[in-house]
């Protein structure tokens, strides 16, 4: 018994030194640098933007008085939460027929289609969009060529441009949580459902969809955030102007130098995404709990 | 309601797993469909359920052809191995799942539900989430969701396979009273041949695709029609015989020659049997005789040495209500031998040797396929 014990503690000495290196590399890279950043936030500045040694709340006072940075906020959730939405709406579908796929090779194929955009850049894949939306892209050059326009159509450099971008990047985010659900079901549970009465699409209503919600939620959270927090495309697609959170830090930083407005921005950033997240948690636990227990 | 499977196949891409099966179940029967695993039952389930569309043949429900009308068009109700409980809602919403697609009043809704959680049961529980129920009670609740939409057929998949050893008789019973109070057409799928003998009114033995033998609990098991049903169901001694030319004795039984099962070098064990009128015309005849039919004698009285045999034990098997003995004749063969528990004091050692002796009524033909 007592050897057990020692042999099992043993163990689970063994698996934490399995996880050291990734707890010191978040520890450096992530924890350290946060609290650093959350330190800078606090920090006052003199009138030439220089880092003082005194502590304010000044920042944090001139985030929630302007309007522009609300604007900017509201806008920046409102973006990351439309493309969370769209990206659900497109992902169940195909989620859906991949966890259906007749033969396991068309599976593997649909896996690999879907995956792609976590394949390549968001780079090439935001240069990909600029090169179909731009003035003499090739939409607009299809368009003109049919006469069916007289002059090019302004679709780059606005918001609907950045959220269409987003939804194709962070697609494969939301569709695998939701393809994961969708695949742990029991088949059984439709063909029960069939059994009492009821047809496909309203089984699919009364047992499939609300059966994936945690899918659907993992998926949510995840495209919400990383929408929130995303730059590259937002720059490339949207432009530096877009009232978008990202862009407005990085000139903060890079063109004003105003390091602890920057620092006050991205935790205010950071903490409405965090508390989005954990309230949809919360959600997905509470009712995880209430199916099973 | 009666059901009717005409010329039933169903091919998967190379795979035959159905080939032409007929079957009728009539109204208000309990019907169990048995088999070995891989042998088409629970295909046979899901296309008269609907779930599956046979490659060729016809289901009937009461008459009518419902081979291509979907699951939810045939008004049956399906007790699934797993329960498949919807996981998402609770005891009353479960049951009465059903129930809300015919778009009843909530009123009625509630009075069915009642009901049928009633019958099993179950009346204290409708708040309860399935996660909460024990193996037996999530078994009930969906025997009660099956009922509650009054289905004209009920179809068991393997209902009681997922409980615990005492809890089957348990259920086993209630659920032949409860179809027996119903009245309603019930098929059940199994491999479990002690359920299917102790709950059906008919059997029906599938195997390979096949259906081997549609009878009586009590005729499966004494008159098996070939070889496959009477090793599937029970234990069993089969012997392959050849006819006797015998000149000597004037017993007017036609006796037989086992090929494989000899006394001496040049005498083989001898058979008699009063069903030598089912033999069918096929060169390898069959017989079999049932271990507990063969009785334990004090010395061998016949001087022919017909039905009956001297055996050397190999190796016994006490299972509380007989003794399992499995002997060796002396020179070629084995004979397994169930002796009831009531019959010795104490139980006979390997390396004994037994008298044995059996009825000719007994010793019944079989066909190696059909």
């Amino acid at each position: 018994m007592l050897k057990t014990i020692m042999k099992s503690d043993r163990q689970k000495s063994f698996y934490w030194a399995l996880l050291i290196p990734t707890i010191c590399l978040l520890g450096f890279f992530l924890v350290a640098p946060l609290i650093m950043l959350a330190e800078l936030s606090f920090r006052g500045v003199d009138s030439y933007l220089n880092i003082q040694d005194t502590y304010t709340i000044q920042h944090y006072v001139e985030v929630f008085q302007s309007s522009t940075y609300l604007k900017t906020i509201g806008t920046t959730l409102w973006v990351a939460f439309i493309t969370g939405l769209c990206c659900i709406i497109l992902a169940y579908p195909a989620a859906y027929m991949l966890v259906n796929a007749r033969t396991s090779g068309l599976r593997t194929l649909l896996y690999i289609l879907l995956i792609m955009p976590l394949l390549i850049s968001m780079v090439v894949l935001s240069f990909a969009w600029i090169v179909l939306l731009a003035q003499n892209g090739m939409i607009n050059q299809v368009l003109l060529k049919m006469n069916l326009i007289n002059e090019p159509i302004p679709m780059l450099w606005n918001l609907t441009a950045v959220v269409i971008a987003l939804v194709q990047v962070l697609l494969p985010f939301a569709a695998l949580p939701i393809a994961n659900t969708l695949g742990d079901m029991d088949p059984r549970l439709r063909s029960a459902s069939m059994s009492l009465g009821e047809n496909r699409w309203k089984t699919f209503l009364r047992v499939t969809l609300p059966l994936s919600i945690p899918g659907i939620i993992s998926g949510f959270v995840i495209v919400f955030s990383l929408a929130a927090g995303s730059y590259i495309t937002a720059l490339l697609i949207g432009g530096r102007m877009q009232p978008l959170l990202p862009l407005t830090i990085y000139q903060q930083v890079v063109q004003i130098s105003n390091w602890p407005l920057a620092a006050a921005l991205s935790f205010t950033l950071l903490v409405i995404v965090a508390c989005c997240v954990l309230f949809l948690g919360w959600l997905l636990n509470r009712w995880e709990e209430r199916v099973y227990g | 309601m009666s059901i009717t499977v005409k010329g039933i196949s169903k091919h998967f891409e190379e795979n035959i797993a159905l080939d032409q099966v007929d079957l009728t179940i009539k109204e208000g029967e309990f019907f169990s469909l048995l088999g070995p695993s891989g042998c088409g039952k629970t295909t046979l389930l899901n296309i008269i359920a609907g779930f599956l569309h046979p490659t060729s043949g016809e289901v009937s429900i009461d008459g009518k052809d419902v081979t291509n009308l979907p699951p939810y068009q045939r008004n049956i109700g399906m007790v699934f191995q797993n329960y498949a409980l919807f996981p998402h809602l609770n005891v009353f919403d479960n049951v009465a799942y059903g129930l809300k697609v015919k778009k009843m009043p909530k009123q009625a809704i509630k009075e069915k539900v009642e009901e049928v959680l009633k019958l099993v049961h179950l009346e204290a529980f409708t708040k309860r989430m399935p996660h909460q129920l024990s193996g037996g009670q999530q078994q009930r609740v969906a025997i009660a969701r099956a009922l509650a939409i009054e289905p004209s057929v009920l179809l068991l998949d393997e209902p009681l396979s997922n409980l615990d050893a005492k809890l089957r008789k348990e259920m086993q019973t209630e659920l032949r009273l409860l179809q027996q109070r119903i009245g309603i057409t019930t098929v059940l799928v199994t491999h479990d041949q002690e359920e299917a003998l102790s709950l059906s009114d008919r059997i029906g033995v599938l195997g390979d695709g096949h259906v081997k033998q549609v009878d009586q609990p009590l005729t499966i098991y004494r008159q098996p029609k070939n070889r496959f049903v009477a090793e599937f169901i029970g234990q069993v001694n089969i012997f392959e015989v050849e006819a006797k030319d015998l000149q000597t004795g004037n017993n007017s039984l036609p006796k037989y020659d086992a090929n494989h099962h000899k006394i001496s070098k040049d005498q083989p064990l001898v058979l008699e049997t009063t069903h030598a009128d089912d033999f069918k015309n096929q060169e390898k005849k069959l017989v079999m005789l049932r271990p507990e039919r063969i009785q334990v004698v004090d010395k061998l009285e016949k001087s022919e040495k017909v039905n009956e045999v001297e055996v050397t034990i190999v190796h016994t098997n006490y299972i509380g209500d007989s003794l399992r003995v499995y002997a060796s004749l002396p020179e070629q063969g084995e004979l397994l031998i169930h002796i009831s528990d009531t019959v010795f004091e104490e139980p006979p050692q390997p390396g004994e040797k037994l008298h044995l002796h059996w009825d000719a009524a007994d010793v019944i033909p079989l066909v190696e396929k059909e």
